[in-house]
């Protein structure tokens, strides 16, 4: 504790993480009066306009199984479309989640504490609405489970393990447990913050079912802490494996424009890229509703902001090297698919995702930028839209230029793929809506960690290993 | 304030040691060379692109350490700045690259260039002009990167003006693109072009990879024999050898899952022009080496770095940083060793020049190293986010 | 008997510090059977009381080792043995094919692992436990910290230990109904 002077002096220290003058009763009492507080009208309208947008995934997917995957714009050579491109969008947006809650963790960065309840609960609905696509694409969801998952069937059948698409299965429904595993081992303490401030027997019921009866003893936390850490451990790798799978998914096939090797690691970066940028335009709105400056500070855009553009250059790179071994390669097919993909009909499609991903993201190198909260709202938004748009690029410009050119030809949605895609926001928002009015939205113990303690005079933007350690 | 220095007997013996090893082995490698030109030149590849990726893997830790400025960069950065500082001594060394292009690449053939169509196509990019130039500017890049960072820095013990951080910094974040785009041509000129028909789009990011896990298990190794300095003492750098430890799990880590996807990638494909070149190294005794790879690169620090009583341990840590050093070489030596086959059946033929080589330039590295590593004090003196970082310690 | 009525002795503290410090001070004393709740992890305190040996790692090692084992497994059994299919002329055992869903179990027994050993090491979920009886207790899950010395302790004597408490800097010190 020698020295709190010299950061007092340097102009560029870091801003705090959280806000002066918050106490272990203010913080709990804070976060917790969004849920115990009166309903408010704006939740209200996002909760009918979230219910508004299920409808159209309603709709979407009664047709789809009436008719079949053929509503969709689908057919030879496009074999894919918006299914899996909404598929690999959603994933991606979670992978942000974990990169918050498990990573940084592990790297002791604690200005991810007050975002980090947030970012796991996008991970867990980003990939709910994930796995409806692929499980729609089936065709007929209740008859695929034979082929997804290994059971002894009377067919006497098993799944393909050779086929990444089963690899797919296995990475995200074990992704979605961890998620949910670590999520709940994270909400334990503060259900029971809430058990014992909540008001009426019903939700005292409800939450104290829910905390297990936790008391806080040291014991308690003794095991707690340990299997966090662990848990943020074992998720950093599954997080890396969970997109590169997905990466498989294209990279393990012939088809040019899907086989390559980067493909693995700059579809982890993309993710996080999304990722970040989903969580920048869902938590600027929130922290202005709900007053949240002193948790979300210019810190936290500054930090996102700077994981973004990194990212963001790592996918750039791989847009980079795409292009610079189709042509290095000497492959005629490498070769036409990139010529196909940058100056053919879908060239406009490129250049707008060149434009999104990595044109705009280059205003991140500017400080004002980074803690604008407007700029930083619009460049993420041109981020969720460059990412979608890669996605797209991936799978549609590297599939409608067959081999033959009597196979070739044009992809184009349907009012279905919009409706499904739609929906799919519909369910996230509900699912967000409703997690942040029954659910402690920042992580009250993690909040705490990072109030000074009494009797020492320790600012509280240090690690909060070292606050808690000090002595 | 003058400009402080360091002196340490470990560092003495290392350039005294260093000096005469890499004197005994250059005179080895000489016999063999006169005796073996070819052979000379296959080996020296790899010795050398093994030692310059340890001095690239110091440059890219470096900008990383001043990018996120965490506890364990403060104990190192001098020990990084050193390895960077090396670059001027890989420039001269890479003169016998030049002198054995006709002997490494065959694209620098007319004649086979002429009748293949596919390096005719390359010609453009992979022809020695282009090859020499490109090598200039790389050299040009990273020299001029390190050599900026490391007088801010220097400069900074002297005066302690504290703009020269931000310079630092803003010179890491657009520095850090750069040096991973300049690797990625450059493995791709003297380690791809090899085999100048066989392409991987993940193969730069491989090098980058490879090369911080090297440039972090040499820091270990010099943390751990330098612990009882006055200035690492002071900051009780041992404290951060677990941090250190667990950089290194994380790029081993890394590296396995990197190296696994290019494999999974090619070999699930299984196309003619990528996956002949597994197919040479799974063979003929390299695949014994491929599964030596997989147990001492991968499997075995896995296991020991995962358990957090190991990294605390001194000695410990020490053989694996060692054994990571050493793997480091075994894998370059299985990546660019079977290229010579040159389309006949690869036998595994190690040449004594296999060892003389990466020794003699190791020697002469190493004590080019001390030598830089004594010209400033061990540990940086007026950080301003030294304070800050290591206040209130009780971690 | 009071004694035997009561399951222990609970004083409160202002805040983490004095909390750790009374926690050392019985420990010292030779109080074992005791616990202490606070509303956020205080680094030492569990060593204070004796806590020492992680048991969650060993139990997520093995949870890994024994779904990255059922994972491999499974397939080999699937690809090799009961249901053979020629893709693309890929052998039966195509190992590093294996390697995604492997990885994936691991993980995912791993993270069970850690999951149903920190719930039963910690003898969660429990429904009852005596010092919810104590109504400041409400506070232990937003600002309040306690100290709870249990009656079962053999050196556990009502009077002293509650003098004992009092002169550890707590700010009240109440007895717990079991």
């Amino acid at each position: 504790m020698a020295s709190t002077a010299p950061e007092k002096e340097d102009p560029t220290a870091p801003a705090p993480v959280l806000g002066p003058g918050q106490t272990y009763t203010t913080v709990t009492q804070k976060i917790s009066s969004i849920i115990t507080s009166r309903t408010p009208l704006g939740w209200i309208i996002g909760v009918a306009l979230a219910l508004g947008l299920m409808q159209c995934f309603a709709l979407g997917v009664t047709w789809l199984l009436i008719k079949g995957v053929g509503v969709w714009g689908l057919n030879v050579p496009v074999g894919w479309g918006w299914a899996i491109i909404n598929f690999v969008w959603w994933i991606g947006i979670g992978h942000a989640g974990t990169l918050i809650s498990a990573i940084l963790l592990l790297m002791r960065q604690n200005w991810r504490n007050s975002i980090n309840r947030f970012a796991e609960a996008m991970t867990i609905f980003a990939v709910i609405c994930a796995m409806q696509f692929p499980l729609l694409h089936t065709g007929r969801p209740w008859i695929a489970a034979y082929w997804l998952l290994p059971y002894p069937n009377s067919m006497g059948v098993w799944p393909q393990f050779r086929s990444p698409l089963i690899w797919d299965v296995f990475a995200v429904s074990t992704y979605f447990t961890v998620s949910l595993i670590f999520w709940y081992i994270g909400l334990i303490p503060d259900f029971a913050t809430l058990r014992d401030k909540a008001k009426q027997k019903v939700s005292r019921v409800i939450y104290g079912i829910l905390s297990m009866g936790w008391r806080g003893s040291a014991k308690h936390w003794h095991n707690y802490e340990m299997t966090s850490l662990l848990l943020a451990g074992i998720s950093t790798p599954l997080v890396l494996s969970v997109h590169s799978i997905v990466s498989f998914d294209f990279s393990v096939g012939l088809v040019p424009g899907w086989h390559a090797t980067i493909f693995p690691p700059y579809f982890v970066a993309g993710a996080v890229f999304a990722g970040f940028a989903m969580v920048l335009t869902l938590a600027l709105p929130l922290r202005a509703v709900y007053g949240l400056h002193d948790f979300i500070t210019d810190r936290h855009l500054n930090n996102m902001s700077k994981v973004m553009l990194a990212t963001g250059l790592i996918v750039a790179y791989g847009y980079g090297m795409e292009q610079f071994y189709a042509w290095y390669s000497a492959s005629t097919y490498e070769g036409y698919m990139m010529q196909n993909r940058t100056w053919g009909p879908y060239s406009f499609e490129y250049w707008m995702l060149i434009l999104c991903n990595v044109a705009v993201p280059q205003l991140l190198w500017i400080k004002w930028v980074r803690l604008n909260p407007i700029m930083l709202f619009i460049v993420s938004m041109f981020i969720n839209v460059g990412m979608w748009l890669e996605r797209f690029i991936i799978v549609v410009t590297s599939l409608h230029r067959d081999y033959m050119p009597s196979s070739w030809d044009m992809y184009r949605s349907t009012p279905w793929d919009w409706l499904l895609y739609i929906g799919t926001i519909g369910i996230f928002l509900l699912g967000m809506l409703l997690f942040i009015r029954v659910m402690p939205v920042i992580n009250i113990v993690e909040i705490r960690l990072l109030v000074p303690r009494k009797g020492h005079d320790k600012k509280p933007d240090h690690d909060a290993s070292a606050d808690a350690s000090a002595d | 304030m003058a400009t402080e220095s360091f002196d340490h007997p470990f560092l003495n013996k290392i350039r005294t040691l260093g000096l005469l090893f890499g004197a005994l082995f250059l005179v080895l490698t000489v016999i063999g060379a006169i005796s073996n030109p070819q052979q000379f030149y296959q080996s020296y590849i790899i010795g050398y692109v093994y030692w310059l990726c340890i001095s690239l893997g110091c440059l890219s830790l470096l900008m990383l350490h001043h990018l996120i400025s965490g506890r364990w960069g403060f104990v190192i950065r001098r020990l990084l700045e050193s390895g960077a500082r090396t670059l001027p001594l890989m420039v001269i060394l890479f003169i016998p690259i030049i002198f054995g292009m006709h002997n490494l690449y065959e694209w620098t053939h007319a004649d086979v260039v002429a009748n293949d169509p596919i390096l005719k196509f390359k010609s453009p990019y992979l022809n020695e002009t282009g090859f020499i130039s490109r090598a200039v500017f790389y050299f040009v890049l990273w020299i001029g990167m390190t050599w900026l960072l490391t007088k801010w820095s220097r400069t900074q013990d002297e005066t302690g003006e504290p703009g020269l951080k931000s310079k630092m910094i803003n010179l890491s974040g657009p520095g850090i693109p750069v040096l991973i785009l300049s690797v990625t041509f450059a493995s791709t000129d003297w380690v791809m072009s090899l085999e100048p028909h066989w392409f991987s789009t993940i193969f730069g990011f491989i090098f980058v990879v490879g090369q911080a896990l090297a440039a972090m298990a040499m820091c270990i190794i010099w943390v751990v024999n330098l612990s009882d300095a006055d200035a690492f003492s002071e900051i009780e750098a041992s404290k951060y050898l677990s941090d250190l430890g667990t950089l290194m799990f994380a790029f081993t880590v890394l590296w396995s899952y990197v190296s696994f996807s290019q494999f999974l990638i090619i070999w699930s494909a299984n196309l003619a022009e990528e996956a002949p070149w597994y197919i040479k190294r799974g063979q003929g005794g390299w695949d014994i080496m491929a599964v030596a790879l997989i147990l001492f690169h991968f499997a075995l620090p896995f296991f020991l770095l995962l358990q957090r009583a190991i990294k605390r341990r001194a000695a410990l840590l020490l053989a694996i940083a060692v054994l990571m050093l050493v793997m480091r070489y075994v894998d370059l030596y299985w990546y660019i060793a079977p290229s010579f086959s040159h389309g006949g059946p690869v036998g595994f033929h190690p040449h004594f020049l296999d060892l003389t080589i990466p020794l003699s330039i190791g020697g002469f590295w190493l004590a080019y190293f001390a030598m830089q590593l004594k010209g400033a004090a061990l540990v940086p003196l007026h950080d301003p986010r030294m304070a800050e970082t290591f206040a209130g310690e009780g971690h | 008997m009071a004694e035997n009525s009561i399951y222990g002795l609970m004083a409160e503290y202002d805040n983490p510090d004095d909390l750790l410090h009374a926690a050392q001070g019985a420990y010292a004393a030779g109080y074992r059977n005791m616990d202490a709740f606070s509303p956020l992890p205080i680094h030492d305190l569990s060593e204070s009381l004796g806590y020492e040996k992680h048991r969650v790692p060993f139990w997520v090692l093995f949870g890994g080792m024994v779904g990255a084992c059922t994972g491999f497994g499974l397939q080999y059994w699937v690809s090799v043995i009961d249901y053979p299919l020629n893709i693309a002329g890929r052998p039966f055992l195509s190992w590093p094919m294996f390697i995604p869903v492997t990885f994936e179990m691991g993980i995912l027994f791993a993270a069970f692992g850690a999951f149903l050993s920190m719930l039963i090491l910690n003898g969660l979920p429990q429904p009852y436990h005596p010092v919810f009886n104590v109504d400041a207790f409400e506070s232990a899950s937003s600002d309040g910290f306690f100290l709870c010395i249990e009656a079962e302790d053999p050196k556990f004597e009502l009077s002293e230990t509650r003098n004992f408490l009092e002169g550890l800097h707590a700010t009240k010190v109440v007895e717990v109904e079991s």
